[in-house]
């Protein structure tokens, strides 16, 4: 059962085991076989919750990006300040003329009409994702196997070769680290109305913002399945959202939620956040996890606006990404959601890898106020 | 407020201003993180000998400091290593702070080089100029925390701790900290100046923690300790299931009423530290260390011994995606900007006095009309005053940030934190969005932008700079 179930969500996915997919490897690998299989039952109150564990820009990753970056990798900001202003030509350069143009230019990329540098896009037509917009055309991706066509994930081409989100990459390595480490990331959904966990036409799907530090096993890295999370109702509002889908075989297929705002933050305090329109869900449920594909569109000045306020141009450094050419690229490709005056599109199709480890979802008024409660019954 | 007597307290009667919940008449907006100022009551210190002319004054932002007979505010420079290297003053070392102008870049940080030149070298001030060494007479003779070094002039400087002290050319009068403050530095700030101030007189197995709406009073775990509204003066009322979750700050057995803090019995045998009065406890279901959740409780209260006064009138506390932010009138989220520059001495760049490309580039890249957008000042409205120290109308003229005649033609009344304008974020749409926080150079801490964090309850932007 638990087989045939993954061996269906992998095929909408379009990730089969034998492809040398770092980002199809984390959803078929690591929780397979982890967690009971579905039968047809329904959970307990006819609800079951999940928490984000890990999460990846889902990219085609072939070795040293040979047939995806066949020029090679994006420059980042020092290759691209050193071929501005040559080391040792002799000119005496000023901060104003040197860092300060750059910075400038990185946070008010609307002002550059166009990049100083090539860029380079992910080639081909392979890669990984869903099918959003319901059609196949030209611009769509096809699944590694072949079995999956129409795959909208224009954010591959931006950032297909761009090292700091291939393995390895220090943003997907980190990204994927703070989502864990810091709790303003943690993102919960609770799937309720479930009649049955394997097979269910309809189903409730809620988004929370959760609270908790996520629960290990004794080596602190593998993450365990039935803790705890509250709902952060009162500074995680802008988090929520709610959708219908359906469970096919097991696999959570969601509706597209209009607009949602996803926690995104990294270290240094910061508190930053995705926006996507269109999210969609397609997640291979067990008792235990869920683990698949978020897919929508994401929006292109909240994307740049969450990298330079996270990330700064020293650590876009370390992964040879440039932001300015990344978002003069961004609006190259993107694909969706095209502004009312100018018809300019303003969001890019894009995919995340995920994986989640079930938790019960502590509403306020189960958890929160039980500490009320308590405090008040003082005697 | 402030007395001081060798490792004892001062006694004062207990006062409940800075943790009982506002009073039904007052406006929760203002007073849940500032205390009103007819019933202030500033932090206690312990006494320790100073050389004769200096003075222990009483900030609203940073509590007791050590300070000139002017008044001046003392600072430090502790040395700090940044991204390719370090700066600042060791302790027990020389000062490194010279009469030299800096002329070039230091390469400090990354990933832009050493040897760019620095802006606006004409006027640019050095070291010293910026931060006046604490000179001693030559008949001074060191005393107890303090001692003398001799600077590569052969001056005399002050030191406290090791420490070589200096004052701020941005401080004028008695109670200014516009040089630096206490906050933690984390991430990519820069090497910054701290004021240095005597010990805050708390007994052993507690601490006094800054944070931007006062110094919060935690023990030597990080636990943050809180007052309940229903024990009396000495006495506490919470037993059994209270108990259980407002855990009682035990007092061991050798522990004795000093200044504000007494020890009172719960139970024969079993006693409790008081601190002004009120009985202390720590939160059981506290997630974190520093926590302000238990204030959260009606009737309990986190315990400061300090907070500021309140900000203008007109502004607001409003919720945000990690807590809560101080906002204008309009609801909309007020920014600091920071800056120090790249060059060995880290002059600071985020005040109307000096180079104002550095912000401009990050509002407007170098255009002041955008910068207007982006980041536009908190103008004053009719009717709108403070009586805080830390806040004060300022007159700018927007196309060059720098400072205006009240009388210019394009000049701004702007609000200004602790001598530097306040600014509001273009991008924010509705009340309590933030997203103008972390805008700009090393997540803002370096060249750009934060939000004015009154509470954090996921990291640690209270606490920090």
């Amino acid at each position: 059962m638990q087989d045939r179930i993954e061996a269906d969500a992998t095929a909408r996915h379009g990730m089969p085991l034998s492809v040398t997919l770092a980002s199809a490897l984390l959803v078929v690998s690591g929780f397979a076989g982890t967690g009971t299989a579905i039968g047809a039952e329904a959970p307990a109150g006819g609800r079951i919750g999940y928490v984000l564990t890990d999460r990846h820009w889902a990219i085609f990753e072939t070795e040293d990006g040979a047939a995806e970056c066949p020029k090679g990798f994006n420059l980042g900001p020092r290759e691209q300040y050193s071929a501005q202003f040559p080391e040792n030509d002799g000119v005496e350069r000023t901060v104003v003329e040197t860092r300060l143009l750059r910075e400038g230019r990185q946070w008010h990329p609307t002002l550059v009409e166009k990049d100083d540098f090539e860029f380079y896009a992910a080639q081909g037509n392979t890669s990984v994702g869903l099918n959003l917009d319901g059609v196949v055309d030209d611009n769509d991706f096809v699944s590694p196997d072949g079995e999956l066509t129409g795959i909208d994930n224009q954010m591959y081409r931006v950032i297909g070769c761009i090292a700091h989100y291939r393995t390895g990459g220090i943003i997907h390595h980190f990204e994927n680290k703070f989502a864990q480490q810091y709790n303003d990331n943690r993102w919960i959904i609770e799937i309720t109305d479930v009649d049955d966990l394997a097979n269910d036409d309809e189903v409730t799907v809620n988004v929370y913002r959760g609270m908790d530090d996520l629960l290990t096993d004794a080596s602190g890295e593998a993450f365990i399945a039935g803790a705890t999370q509250r709902v952060d109702t009162r500074w995680g509002q802008t988090y929520m959202a709610k959708t219908t889908g359906k469970i096919v075989d097991g696999v959570l297929m969601t509706q597209p939620i209009d607009t949602i705002r996803v926690p995104w933050s990294s270290t240094f305090d910061t508190s930053g956040f995705q926006v996507f329109r269109g999210l969609q869900m397609e997640l291979n449920l067990t008792t235990d996890s869920a683990e698949g594909l978020i897919a929508g569109y994401t929006d292109v000045e909240a994307f740049n606006h969450q990298l330079n306020t996270t990330w700064s141009t020293h650590h876009q450094s370390y992964g040879q990404l440039s932001s300015l050419s990344q978002y003069h690229a961004m609006r190259k490709f993107a694909d969706g959601y095209p502004d009312e005056e100018t018809g300019e599109n303003t969001a890019i199709s894009s995919a995340i890898s995920v994986k989640m480890t079930r938790v019960a979802v502590l509403h306020p008024e189960e958890e929160f106020e039980n500490a009320v409660s308590q405090a008040d019954g003082r005697d | 407020m402030s007395c001081f007597r060798a490792l004892i307290l001062c006694a004062t009667a207990p006062v409940l201003a800075t943790v009982a919940p506002a009073a039904a008449d007052d406006d929760l907006s203002t007073l849940l993180y500032w205390q009103a100022p007819e019933r202030a009551v500033w932090e206690d210190s312990f006494e320790e000998p100073m050389p004769p002319g200096f003075q222990v004054v009483s900030t609203e932002h940073d509590g007791p400091v050590f300070a000139n007979a002017d008044g001046l505010t003392f600072y430090k420079w502790p040395q700090r290593d940044l991204r390719n290297g370090g700066t600042g003053d060791r302790q027990d070392g020389v000062s490194n702070c010279t009469d030299t102008v800096e002329r070039t870049s230091a390469g400090l940080m990354s990933p832009y080089p050493a040897g760019l030149v620095l802006p606006e070298l004409d006027s640019r001030p050095s070291c010293t100029e910026a931060w006046p060494p604490v000179l001693a007479a030559e008949d001074a003779e060191p005393v107890g925390e303090w001692d003398i070094l001799e600077r590569e002039d052969g001056t005399r400087q002050w030191t406290h701790d090791g420490f070589p002290l200096y004052t701020s050319v941005l401080d004028s009068e008695k109670g200014d900290v516009n040089g630096g403050f206490k906050l933690e530095a984390r991430g990519d700030s820069p090497v910054l100046r701290e004021p240095v101030g005597p010990r805050p007189a708390i007994p052993p197995g507690f601490l006094v923690q800054q944070t931007t709406t006062g110094r919060l009073l935690i023990d030597n775990n990080g636990a943050s300790l809180y007052a309940w509204q229903g024990d009396e003066t000495n006495k506490s009322n919470c037993f059994g299931k209270c108990a259980e979750i407002w855990s009682p700050v035990l007092a061991p057995a050798t522990a004795f009423a000093q200044g504000e803090w007494s020890v009172i019995e719960r139970s024969p045998g079993t006693n409790q530290w008081a601190y002004r009065g009120q009985p202390l406890y720590r939160y059981s279901p506290d997630p974190r260390t520093r926590s302000l959740r238990g204030s959260d409780i009606e009737g309990w209260s986190n315990v400061y011994t300090q907070r500021p006064l309140p900000p203008p009138s007109g502004f607001t506390v409003q919720d945000s995606r990690i807590g809560q932010v101080l906002a204008d009138a309009n609801g909309k989220t007020i920014y600091t900007y920071n800056c120090s520059d790249d060059a060995m001495d880290q002059l600071s760049c985020d005040h109307p006095g000096s180079p104002q490309v550095y912000r401009m580039t990050l509002c407007g890249a170098g255009d002041p009309e955008l910068c207007l957008e982006t980041f536009p000042y908190v103008t004053v409205s009719p009717g709108e005053e403070s009586v805080s120290h830390l806040w004060e109308v300022m007159h700018i003229d927007p196309m060059t940030g720098r400072l205006a005649e009240p009388d210019q033609e394009n000049a701004l009344a702007v609000w200004a934190y602790r001598g530097r304008p306040v600014y509001t974020f273009g991008g924010d749409e509705t009340p309590g969005e933030a997203n103008g926080d972390h805008y700009g150079e090393f997540n803002g801490r370096r060249n750009g932008y934060k939000a004015f964090w009154l509470r954090d309850d996921f990291r640690d932007n209270m606490f920090s700079r």
